[in-house]
């Protein structure tokens, strides 16, 4: 158990408090503000639930001991939140709520050998775009000057923390951009413009720095972790360039996930865990 | 208490153009996402066009409106259509129903009256104009044949007045040739998308004019053509049309669905600012105003994006289809001809096909009406929509309020000329930041506004005057957002050197 120090997921909440903080500001989401604070406040509230519900025979929410087990978890929850703030949209407060609890009840209780398979904010995405059909996500949200913003400030970041474990994001986005090029620019001959208007998209940068580098929903042996970043590239690329389907990659990446079990059963690594590594990760994670 | 009266002004283009020093871009209807080309020598330019898209499911329909001027022999046009259309999925439409959708959802100024508070007597209006943006359009021309250019005319049809052919390609120099070779002109720029749309498997609707059916029609005017198919694809091909338009084109697109609003997926949807307080001189030259904050807002939020204009449930059984209304709302007749099949009940003929789903009852209809202004560089791709379940009303409303008439020599009446010079001064602000222009641009209203009132220092003249000795502040945000990212990344570093992180 990690004690509460403010650790790199600070970082990523502060990074998407930024992003989100953009969109409301230049990117006029400002009609949307009321969603957050539903995200926010259904993540947290869910987050604790379970908690109280997990550690009921350790420790009781009244007590101290209790809320230092699990002060640590919240940025994680906080995470969840800001990924639904970031990518999904709807009009109806329940729906709302349902993706939140969802996201993070998943976490808890659909999990392997002690892992989650899903990452919270994607499942709550997929669940209520594709299973509901009152919400939406739009690709186009984010406008093209974002990716000069995000790109900077994500590359800054990195440069001096290093604290991302980039493997996966760079293989997801590697594939999916090759994969575009190949077909846009290669096969259909639209100009170069095109393309780089096609994967330019904010979601796209923000989907692979703070959605599928998750380490608790990705194989453990590097080399599988790559070999899924590919995978989830391939399928996304297809979902969106041949079903026509916005927010592609977040639906390949759960419908890959139920896969990481079976990646970490044939190449068997050393589980991950957070305190062996040499700097800690920016991402969501429980502690158990 | 309230009596509305509703009044709509036609702005001609004319006096658009005679507001000139604030009209930086011409606005006028018409044009489409195909591109014409033509025989004639003459300088080709579609500068706005409208579309209808009608969409539910897999299906759409699409209508482009056609108000082309020139002799119509000379019109042609060709559209990208992802599926080989056949016969019953092309019709004509009355022409009529452009100008419905448009006078019932162009943005819109409403007027309020000062109540006199030395008099206390209760009167009301609101005064409605739309921005009626009037209709210029040039020449375009046609007429085709055969092939051994790897081209294949895969069918063939006369519908209303026009010839219509659907080609398939195999490569697009080939296109091009069988194109210029039947006295299609063709912008070289085309071929640079003409390849990507074979590859696409697109087929390429070419329509002309048949001269014999072209006799028949009253005063010459061209019907629009409205095409239906099912495709997963739900795009409007707007870059054929770049290939020879010079500089930037509008587009008005009144999308209807039963779900909700349409938006596009590939470029930023924005509202366009709406209710809003400007002043009263605007109601003389609303169309100019309209263009001038257009062209601004377009600028300032960098071009490539789409605006909404309009988004309301228009469902028939729905009693309030505006508030307030510019125009009539569409009745469930007009919906019909403007493609939204599924409100059609028993006879179901026109578009069926096992591909598409049959109306059950469900007639739920939205309007969304987006205005998009693009060009080359600014917009690389086509657009592409999605129909979301967002049902959220929108209109672009702005406000002028008429002072109070009268005597307004008691302390109340002291008091509302204090606060109606501050909300004029705030009206002038808002009025020169929606714009982008400067007092300056307004002079010739500022003066003629209300010069004949008894109160001088509430004319706008006046007031304009004192708001030029303020200094603005403006445009801090960017710099703002540049602080907070340095602020993080130092910080970042700070705790990495440190070992913190």
């Amino acid at each position: 158990m990690q004690p509460f120090t403010p650790d790199a997921r600070i970082f990523q909440v502060l990074f998407q408090s930024i992003f989100l903080i953009y969109g409301t500001v230049y990117l006029e989401w400002a009609q949307r503000s009321w969603l957050y604070a539903v995200y926010i406040a259904t993540a947290i509230i869910t987050q604790l639930i379970c908690e109280a519900w997990l550690r009921k025979h350790i420790a009781k929410p009244w007590e101290a001991r209790w809320w230092k087990l699990t002060l640590p978890g919240l940025p994680s929850a906080l995470i969840t939140a800001m990924g639904l703030c970031l990518f999904l949209q709807t009009n109806h407060t329940t729906i709302a709520i349902a993706a939140a609890m969802l996201g993070i009840t998943a976490k808890y209780f659909i999990r392997i050998r002690g892992k989650h398979i899903f990452n919270p904010s994607a499942l709550g995405i997929v669940a209520a775009v594709w299973l509901t059909g009152e919400a939406w996500v739009n690709p186009g949200q984010w406008g093209n000057g974002f990716v000069q913003f995000s790109g900077a400030l994500i590359l800054g970041i990195i440069v001096v923390t290093r604290v991302q474990k980039l493997d996966i994001s760079l293989a997801f986005l590697f594939t999916y951009i090759a994969a575009s090029f190949i077909r846009q620019v290669l096969y259909l001959q639209w100009p170069s413009d095109f393309f780089y208007q096609s994967v330019s998209t904010g979601t796209l940068l923000v989907f692979s720095f703070f959605m599928i580098s998750d380490p608790k929903t990705t194989p453990d042996h590097p080399i599988a972790r790559i070999i899924w970043g590919i995978m989830v590239g391939l399928l996304g690329f297809w979902l969106h360039s041949f079903e026509y389907i916005n927010g592609a990659p977040v639906l390949a990446l759960v419908l890959l996930q139920p896969f990481v079990p079976l990646f970490d059963m044939i190449c068997r690594s050393s589980r991950f865990q957070w305190n062996r590594l040499p700097v800690q990760h920016v991402h969501a994670h429980i502690h158990h | 208490m309230y009596t509305h009266i509703f009044i709509i002004k036609s702005i001609s283009m004319k006096k658009i153009l005679m507001a000139g020093i604030l009209v930086s871009c011409s606005t006028s209807l018409f044009a489409f996402c195909g591109f014409y080309v033509s025989k004639a020598s003459g300088t080709l330019s579609n500068k706005t066009s409208q579309v209808i898209l009608a969409r539910d499911g897999r299906k759409t329909v699409v209508t482009m409106y056609n108000d082309f001027k020139g002799n119509i022999r000379d019109f042609a046009m060709v559209i990208p259509v992802p599926v080989l259309l056949q016969k019953k999925d092309i019709r004509v439409v009355e022409p009529g129903i452009f100008q419905r959708l448009n006078d019932y959802s162009s943005p819109r100024l409403v007027e309020y009256y000062d109540v006199n508070p030395c008099m206390p007597r209760v009167y009301e209006k609101d005064d409605l104009m739309s921005v009626q943006e009037s209709v210029v359009m040039k020449s375009p021309k046609a007429a085709p044949t055969a092939r051994g250019y790897g081209v294949t005319i895969e069918a063939q049809y006369l519908v209303g007045e026009y010839d219509i052919l659907i080609l398939g390609a195999k490569e697009s120099s080939g296109l091009q040739r069988w194109l210029s070779d039947n006295g299609y002109k063709i912008p070289e720029s085309a071929e640079e998308v003409l390849e990507p749309y074979i590859k696409s498997n697109l087929k390429f609707f070419v329509a002309k004019v048949n001269p014999k059916q072209a006799t028949a029609l009253n005063n010459g005017f061209l019907r629009p053509i409205q095409i239906s198919f099912a495709s997963e694809k739900f795009i409007l091909p707007i870059r054929l049309g770049m290939a020879n338009a010079d500089g930037d084109q509008d587009l008005v697109i009144y999308g209807l669905t039963r779900r909700g609003r349409i938006e596009c997926t590939n470029y930023r949807n924005i509202d366009i600012p709406s209710d809003r307080n400007i002043p009263l001189f605007v109601k003389k030259n609303f169309g100019a105003f309209y263009s001038n904050l257009f062209q601004h807002q377009w600028n300032n939020e960098g071009r490539n994006l789409a605006f909404l204009e309009y988004a309301w449930d228009i469902t028939p059984i729905n009693p309030m289809k505006c508030d307030p209304c510019v125009g009539n709302p569409p009745t469930q007749q007009e919906l019909l001809t403007a493609g939204a099949w599924w409100l059609k009940q028993a006879d179901w003929s026109d578009y069926s096909d096992p591909d598409m789903d049959l109306p059950d009852g469900n007639n739920q209809t939205f309007f969304t009406r987006m205005h998009v202004r693009y060009n080359r560089n600014d917009f690389p791709q086509d657009l592409a929509f999605q129909v979301t379940p967002n049902r959220n009303h929108y209109q672009a409303r702005y406000i002028v309020t008429h002072p109070a008439n009268g005597d307004l020599s008691c302390d109340e009446g002291r008091t509302y000329l204090r606060e109606l010079k501050a909300r004029r001064k705030k009206e002038l602000r808002q009025l020169l930041s929606l714009t982008g222009t400067n007092m300056h641009n307004w002079q010739k209203d500022l003066l003629s506004s209300d010069a004949a009132r008894h109160e001088p220092e509430i004319a706008y003249a006046h007031v304009a005057d004192e708001l030029k000795n303020e200094t603005e502040t403006e445009g801090q945000g960017a710099g703002m957002m540049a602080w907070v990212s340095a602020l993080m990344i130092g910080s970042a570093g700070f705790l990495r050197w440190k070992g913190m992180i």
